[in-house]
């Protein structure tokens, strides 16, 4: 890689590592590799989110021409969030596209995706579904994603009644991610769930 | 698609005298091109120092594209360059490589006053025309002092 972009790394990492959201747990950073090409990030759900309690990993792949360029980051735990994938955790979010600036770091977009967490843009999705639930049904697009934050990221809040209904797909022989999925798309009505499934 | 690159470069050339005199030195700008080729190669269209190198890269450049870097690389090259002296007690590394300033470096100064390393900051306009600290805008700056002068 490109010597510029592993001297900013080092000296990033170190920045992080001294940072006051460290000493608050609420963003972490550890290498992957010895070529300081991936990283992976931690974020705290943001209180106030149904993401709270939640601790969610990020893939970070840094390109030979950073920083002139953005990493690459997307979502490793599953997340229902309006402009985040649901399927592959890919994520909508300018600084990561056309607005990266090269004095940006790994800190600041870690914030950043901290702050998308507790302010989505529904009106530029990434994930139609969600951003459709968020904007029209938003007490299940709620429920929802506190269910996904317990099922994935540790969140505290659960949900019995999601959970019979996704055993119940379970019984079906429906992969557990797949039941989820489908019946957070559907808002939770398990007919429609089956019915989409096996149709 | 030769021509208008050239002639681009003339017109450069005579504004970047004004610029020798009062920089004493022109040679900062130059290795830049070469810096920028292990990141881009595709943005070489115009500098003396590769043009005889990269006939099949010119060829993949639209001529839309070679004249928009053209006329970018002209626009950075009224960008002051200047000496670190150390002074400035608040600025003490380069943004965008994050490596100190060394006295007597050579920096180039952006409009809204910020300071970076000349390679790396040719190499972030190339990409962009806004400061990377600030995100102001680096040409409507210098075209407004240009009709003001």
């Amino acid at each position: 890689m490109a010597n510029m972009a592993v001297s900013r790394i080092k000296r990033e990492f170190k920045e992080v590592m001294r940072s006051e959201e460290i000493v608050q747990c609420s963003i972490k950073i550890e290498l992957v590799n010895d070529s300081w090409t991936e990283l992976r990030g931690e974020i705290a759900g943001p209180p106030d989110t149904p993401y709270e309690g939640g601790k969610f990993v990020l893939e970070i792949k840094v390109p030979e021409t950073y920083p002139f360029n953005p990493p690459k980051v997307r979502f490793i735990t599953r997340i229902w969030h309006p402009n985040i994938s649901s399927v592959t955790g890919a994520i909508c979010l300018d600084i990561l596209k056309d607005n990266w600036a090269a004095a940006m770091t790994l800190r600041t977009v870690l914030l950043s995706l901290q702050a998308l967490l507790a302010a989505a843009e529904p009106d530029d999705p990434q994930d139609a579904v969600v951003a459709y639930q968020f904007k029209d049904k938003y007490d299940l697009f709620l429920l929802t994603a506190k269910h996904w934050t317990n099922a994935y990221a540790g969140g505290p809040h659960t949900f019995p009644d999601c959970d019979s209904k996704i055993q119940r797909l379970k019984d079906m022989g429906i992969d557990e991610h797949e039941a989820r999925a489908v019946l957070s798309k559907e808002n939770w009505n398990l007919e429609k769930a089956t019915e989409g499934l096996f149709s | 698609m030769g021509n208008c690159l050239k002639i681009s470069r003339s017109d450069d050339i005579s504004l970047l005298r004004g610029n020798d005199s009062i920089n004493g030195q022109n040679s900062g700008t130059q290795p830049l091109y070469h810096q920028d080729e292990q990141y881009q190669p595709v943005f070489y269209p115009t500098t003396s120092a590769s043009s005889n190198r990269t006939p099949s890269i010119n060829r993949q450049l639209s001529d839309e594209n070679q004249v928009k870097i053209a006329k970018r690389i002209g626009l950075m090259q009224h960008l002051p360059i200047g000496t670190y002296d150390g002074s400035s007690k608040k600025v003490r590394e380069c943004v965008i490589c994050m490596a100190e300033f060394c006295v007597d470096e050579s920096v180039r100064y952006l409009p809204c006053m910020h300071i970076y390393h000349v390679k790396c900051i040719d190499d972030w306009l190339l990409r962009s025309l806004t400061c990377p600290s600030c995100l102001e805008p680096v040409d409507a700056a210098l075209l407004t002092s240009y009709e003001s002068t």
